[in-house]
Formats: C-alpha cells, sequence, structure tokens
C-alpha cells in the first residue's frame, strides 16, 4: 500500500514506457518476423546436423570418443571421469535427452564463435568500438533471461531453435570480451618484433595477437559453454528439448525424482564441458611456459 | 649504404607548427610550452659505409631508441630522409608506400630488440624463420636457412625448443639469428645486451664482433654502455637530448671529448681498450726522449726514464738494436711473447715491439713481461714511439695521449 502511495508522487510524470515497448515489439514482430524467422534457418540446419550425429553415433562408441578425447587432452583422470559421466547418464534413461541438449550447447556456442570472436577482434583493435559494444555487452548479461523470453518467442516463436537463439545471446558477452581482452594482453614488444620482419597487418593477426591470446580466448570459450548449459532449463522453458525438459516438468507436477536426475545429468555435463575445455586452454597456454 | 639527412621526430599534436620554431632556433621547452610537442630526435645525419658498424650511444630518453626506430619507421619521421641503398637504386623510407615498407623491412633491415620480442608459441627454429616466413620462403628451405643461422650463432640442435626453455642470452642469441637469418644486409640493434648480466653481455659482445668479422653487415647499434659502444663499435655517436654532439672513432671520443657531456662519459669508461699504442708512445722527436749520440746512418737514442737503456735507430726509422746492462736486448715481437707459455717475466735481455695500432691494454701486458721501454712500430716496422710506465699511467688517468701534455678539456 504503501510502494503505491509513493509512486502516486511520479503520476504527473509518467511516461508509458511499458507500453512503448509492448509496441515497439509489436510492430517488430508485425513487420520484420519474417526476417527473424529467416535468421532462423542457419541456426536450425546447424542445430539439426549436430543433433544428427550425436543421436546416430552409438553411446558406446560417444563414450569412447569422448574419453579418448579427455585423456588426450586432460590426462586419464579426465578421461575416467567422462566415460563414468556419460555412462552414469545413460544408466538414468537419460541419453537422448542429454545428446539433444549437447546439440543445443554446441549450436550455440558455434555460433557464438562465429558471432563473437569477428566481435572481440574488432573490439581490440578500436577503442570507440569496444566503447560502444561495451553497454551492449552489459545489458545482454545482465537481463534476466526471462525477461526477453517473451520477445525471443513472439520474434522466432517456441522450441528448440528458439531455445538457442536465446541461449546465444546470454552466452556470447564473455567470449567478446576476453577475445577483446586476451588480444589486447599481447606485448607490445612482440607486435613490434614481428612488424619489424615486414608482416602485415593479417600477418600480425593471424601469426602473432590470435595466438598468443588463445589461453585467454579459451578462457571465453569455457564461460560461454558454461553459461549455454546454464540456460537448458530456462530454453525448457519456452519449448526447447533436451534436459530442461523433465526439469521443468518434474518441477510442474512436483516429481522431484524426474527433476533430480534432469539436475543431475546437466550438472555431469557441465562438470565434464568444463574440465576438458579448460585442460585445451591450459594446452596452449603450459606451450609457452 | 645508408644515409641518413637531417631526421626529425616531434611527438605531439602540432608537429609541423614545432619544426618551424625549432629552425626559428627556439628552445625546446619553449616549444613544448607553445606547442604541447616533444622534440624526440633533432636534425640527425649520418652516412654508413657498407660493413660498418656504427654506436649510437645516449641516456635513457636522449632519443636513440626513437631514431633507430625512424630508419624501419617502426616510427614515422616528422621529416627528413633515409636512404638506404637497395639493387633497385636508393630508397627513401621515409616515404615509400606501405607494400614497399614491408618489403625493405623484409629484405633489407632486419632487427634485434633488447627484450628479444620472440614468439613465445613457436619453437626456436619456427621464431628464426619468422622473416623468411613472411618474405614467402618455402619452408624446406625456410628450416635449412634457419637451422644454419641457428649453427652460426651457437645454438646447434636447440631448434625444437620453445625459446622459453633458454636462458636470457641464449634467447637472444635466438633474436641475432631471426635477424641474421632474413640475409637483410642493415641490422638495427636496439640495446640488445642490457638485458644481460655482466658475463653473458661480455660473451654476446665477442660473438657480436666475430659474426661481424665474419658476415660484414652495415650495423646500427644502439647502447647506454660506453664500454660497449668503444668496444664494439667502427665509430660513435653520442647522442644526447635528440641530437648527436659527437661522432667519431672510439680513440677519439676517448682522447677528445668534444663536450662536458661527453667528457663525462668518458671519465667512467676503460680506456684500455681503446686508445692505441700509438697515441701512448712517445715519439723520438718529443722532450722525453734524449738523442745520445749519431752513428754513421743511425741514433742512439735513450728515454728520461730510462736513461740506461740505449736504443739504436736507423736514420729511415727502423730499430736496429737495444742494449741495457751491458748487453745486447732481443727485440721480440708482442704476440710471440704473449704467446709463450711461461713468459720469463721483466728480465731486460728482451724488449717488446708493439704494432701502432694494438691498444694500451696490449702495451700494459708488454711492460709486464720485458722491464725495458716498449718499442712501438708502424706497419713498416719504423719506429713510432717509446713507452715506459710513465706514458701508460699517464694514459690510464688523463685518457689521452702525452701530445697533449697542455691543458685540454677536463670533465
Amino acid at each position: 500500500m504503501n510502494a503505491l502511495l509513493t509512486d502516486a508522487i511520479f503520476d504527473p510524470i509518467r511516461i508509458p514506457l511499458d507500453r512503448w515497448f509492448n509496441d515497439f515489439i509489436n510492430w517488430l514482430t508485425f513487420n520484420y518476423r519474417p526476417t527473424f524467422q529467416a535468421m532462423k534457418v542457419p541456426v536450425e540446419a546447424l542445430l539439426d546436423g549436430v543433433s544428427a550425429v550425436l543421436l546416430w553415433l552409438p553411446p558406446v562408441v560417444f563414450i569412447a570418443l569422448v574419453a579418448l578425447l579427455a585423456w588426450r587432452a586432460a590426462g586419464w583422470r579426465i578421461g575416467a571421469l567422462a566415460a563414468a559421466s556419460f555412462t552414469l547418464i545413460g544408466m538414468v534413461g537419460l541419453w537422448g535427452l542429454t545428446m539433444v541438449t549437447l546439440s543445443m550447447v554446441a549450436a550455440s556456442v558455434l555460433v557464438c564463435l562465429i558471432i563473437g570472436l569477428p566481435l572481440g577482434i574488432l573490439a581490440a583493435r578500436s577503442d570507440r568500438f569496444q566503447g560502444a559494444l561495451r553497454p551492449v555487452l552489459d545489458v545482454m548479461q545482465t537481463t534476466p533471461a526471462f525477461v526477453y523470453l517473451v520477445p525471443v518467442v513472439m520474434l522466432f516463436s517456441i522450441g528448440t531453435v528458439a531455445g538457442v537463439i536465446a541461449t546465444i545471446i546470454f552466452a556470447l558477452p564473455p567470449l567478446i570480451r576476453l577475445t577483446d581482452l586476451g588480444i589486447r594482453q599481447v606485448p607490445d614488444d612482440v607486435i613490434e618484433a614481428a612488424e619489424a620482419f615486414g608482416s602485415s597487418e593479417r600477418e600480425v593477426l593471424f601469426k602473432v595477437r590470435l595466438p598468443l591470446a588463445l589461453p585467454t580466448i579459451m578462457a571465453g570459450v569455457n564461460q560461454t559453454i558454461m553459461l549455454a548449459l546454464s540456460m537448458v532449463v530456462i530454453a525448457a522453458l519456452i519449448g526447447a528439448g533436451g534436459l530442461g525438459r523433465p526439469v521443468v516438468e518434474g518441477l510442474n507436477a512436483l516429481r522431484i525424482g524426474q527433476a533430480g536426475i534432469g539436475g543431475l545429468a546437466i550438472v555431469l555435463l557441465a562438470i565434464v564441458l568444463d574440465r576438458l575445455t579448460q585442460a585445451f586452454g591450459e594446452g596452449s597456454a603450459a606451450k609457452r611456459g | 649504404m645508408i644515409r641518413v639527412e637531417s631526421l626529425h621526430k616531434v611527438f605531439g599534436p602540432k608537429p609541423d607548427e614545432a619544426l618551424r620554431l625549432l629552425a626559428e632556433g627556439r628552445s625546446k621547452d619553449e616549444i613544448r610550452e607553445a606547442t604541447g610537442d616533444v622534440i624526440g630526435v633533432q636534425d640527425v645525419s649520418f652516412e654508413l659505409k657498407p660493413g660498418e658498424f656504427f654506436v649510437i650511444m645516449g641516456l635513457s630518453g636522449s632519443g636513440k631508441s626513437t631514431l633507430l626506430r625512424c630508419i624501419n619507421r617502426l616510427i614515422a619521421p616528422t621529416s627528413g630522409r633515409v636512404l638506404l641503398q637497395t639493387d633497385d637504386g636508393e630508397v627513401d623510407v621515409a616515404q615509400v608506400g606501405p607494400r614497399e615498407l614491408r618489403r625493405l623491412r623484409q629484405e633489407h633491415l632486419a632487427m634485434v630488440f633488447q627484450r628479444f620480442g620472440l614468439l613465445p608459441h613457436r619453437s626456436v627454429r619456427d621464431n628464426v624463420a619468422y622473416g623468411l616466413e613472411v618474405k614467402r620462403v618455402g619452408h624446406a628451405e625456410r628450416v635449412r636457412r634457419a637451422d644454419e643461422t641457428l649453427e652460426m650463432v651457437g645454438l646447434g640442435g636447440w631448434g625444437d625448443v620453445l625459446p622459453s626453455a633458454l636462458s636470457g642470452g641464449m634467447q637472444q642469441r635466438v633474436g641475432l639469428a631471426r635477424a641474421l637469418a632474413t640475409g637483410a644486409k642493415v641490422l638495427l640493434m636496439d640495446e640488445p645486451f642490457s638485458a644481460l648480466d655482466p658475463l653473458i653481455k661480455m660473451q654476446m659482445q665477442e660473438e657480436m664482433i666475430r659474426l661481424q668479422r665474419q658476415l660484414g653487415r652495415t650495423i646500427i647499434f644502439i647502447t647506454h654502455d660506453l664500454d660497449e659502444a668503444l668496444r664494439l663499435g667502427d665509430r660513435i655517436a653520442i647522442m644526447d637530448d635528440g641530437r648527436f654532439v659527437q661522432v667519431g672513432a672510439p680513440e677519439k671520443i676517448v682522447t677528445e671529448p668534444r663536450t662536458a657531456y661527453v667528457a663525462d662519459f668518458v671519465a667512467h669508461a676503460d680506456p684500455t681498450g681503446v686508445i692505441t699504442a700509438g697515441t701512448v708512445a712517445v715519439p723520438p722527436e718529443h722532450q722525453r726522449v734524449d738523442e745520445l749520440r749519431r752513428e754513421p746512418g743511425a741514433r742512439v737514442l735513450a728515454h728520461r726514464t730510462q736513461a740506461d737503456v740505449e736504443i739504436e735507430v736507423a736514420d729511415d726509422g727502423r730499430v736496429l738494436g737495444m742494449r741495457a746492462d751491458g748487453g745486447g736486448a732481443e727485440l721480440v715481437p708482442i704476440d710471440t711473447l704473449l704467446a709463450e707459455e711461461a713468459p720469463t717475466s721483466r728480465y731486460r735481455d728482451r724488449a717488446a715491439v708493439v704494432r701502432a695500432d694494438r691498444t694500451l691494454r696490449t702495451l700494459l701486458a708488454a711492460r709486464n713481461l720485458c722491464n725495458l721501454p716498449v718499442l712501438v712500430v708502424d706497419d713498416e716496422e719504423r719506429l713510432v714511439g717509446l713507452v715506459t710506465e710513465r706514458e701508460i699511467i699517464h694514459a690510464i688517468i688523463e685518457k689521452r695521449g702525452h701530445n697533449g701534455d697542455a691543458n685540454v678539456v677536463t670533465a
């Protein structure tokens, strides 16, 4: 009651921002929905491709491949952890959903890389671009996911692809920020040396800046993957498939067990992906001692 | 080979205005107040012959690193020309377009850096091959030349390791190899040994002298260490406040410092490797040398501090003999004495003969081996002069020859 009374003080200068926002989204939907729908096409194709492969692979082969990769990249402990995690996921009956989630994560991270790396490189080259980009990234990172789920649904409708697009928006910022940071941290003397030997700007970028920024960029990739995984449950609210679905359904129907194993599978997936990407990041850092 | 003409570098918002004021003869402080500009390099000109080792020496902030970077345009000069002799004639590095600039850097101007500037993610071999890689040299040829150059700098077999596995001195050898591998005729070296331990630094200097004798590149070498400059340079430029205050051979810098600033430096330098025997020796005409008597076709001389030693010199200048303690002393070239395994020290039956272009250090060694005046001779074995303790001490303390006994500059 008190709060409402206080709010009344502002009535003379009140602006109907909520309505404007509403109108803006409606206008966008009415005029540009086909454009946004078209943007779904490449994402959908990517997602379908990845999930087709993952679902086609026999689980035994998949587990063997992941264990092998983890072993080579991070040692036998992580290899064993990966094998055990995926076996457990299969044992609790969530193999198919996990593969769907994994392909959603993979598709969104791939799109993030395609968008984020060039933007990060540009941001590192230009202070002005960085300055313009920063508030946008802040908004992307701090806006609660539930707030932009509605516009996403209006523009992209519901389903797994819409979920992936919401995930991309949420997971993109750290990759851009850390690519920018990594490139800016490359020591000037190394760049000067490369220039003194007649390198072109392209060569400085690809032979010096990016390789030296790689550990930091990998930290960004790791962050992006973790954020993408954290969107799995939220994306299920707008009809995305995968491990979020049993969690949301379990919550709605108060089936704690179902929600619990869904959560367990997400955590296991997160741990394995985190260890793997960290190992890749450290691998590229360890090379320079 | 390379000619720098009236090079200026102004840092700040109004470089043209600053140059105009500079031409009017305003001071740097006035210019800074009027325009906010700082003069980094002011009116530097010099010309290098092929194979010359040119050292630019100055304290930090003297503009020496800026000057070096103007030569390969890592820093763009504000005005002036940097003329480089190439196969297609003379090119002004300050004026060429970006593509041509890259080509000049690839083909003609290699650089070595104080902090090495190696690529940490590449093996030593790939670092050395970097210049060839941007020159688009094929892989096999690159590897061959990189390994060859590594061998040359004493790092054969280290090609596969990463730079971080090497010590500072070894890393700078890699930096040097990278610059040598491109085959560039001009080598720009920006305080390459400053970051190294004193002992390693000495080794690298010796290595540099050896390599230069072998390769004969044209080198511009920056340092803040006068002893290093004296040891390496064919010619030295002393730089202060953006200008060259004195340019000359190492011995001239030490024996005839032109300004108090240079004299100050020289006061702390070690002269023994710089001052030549010819400068130290007193000529027969000097008041410290007495003519005892004339003989047919010859004169008999004695140094005043060792009046009992008679030296017979033919009229054409050749030394005929030396007599001490009633007997003839044998005249032995210094290198023969030094090569002896256990030199018979301080005997008065042998005298050392030293060429005029050898250094004070050689004289010290000679005087240590024989207690007779050292004979300094020219290329045709004619007597240039005599050296006793007196001349050596004088040269070390005063850092000049006896000729300037009259008061010259003191710091």
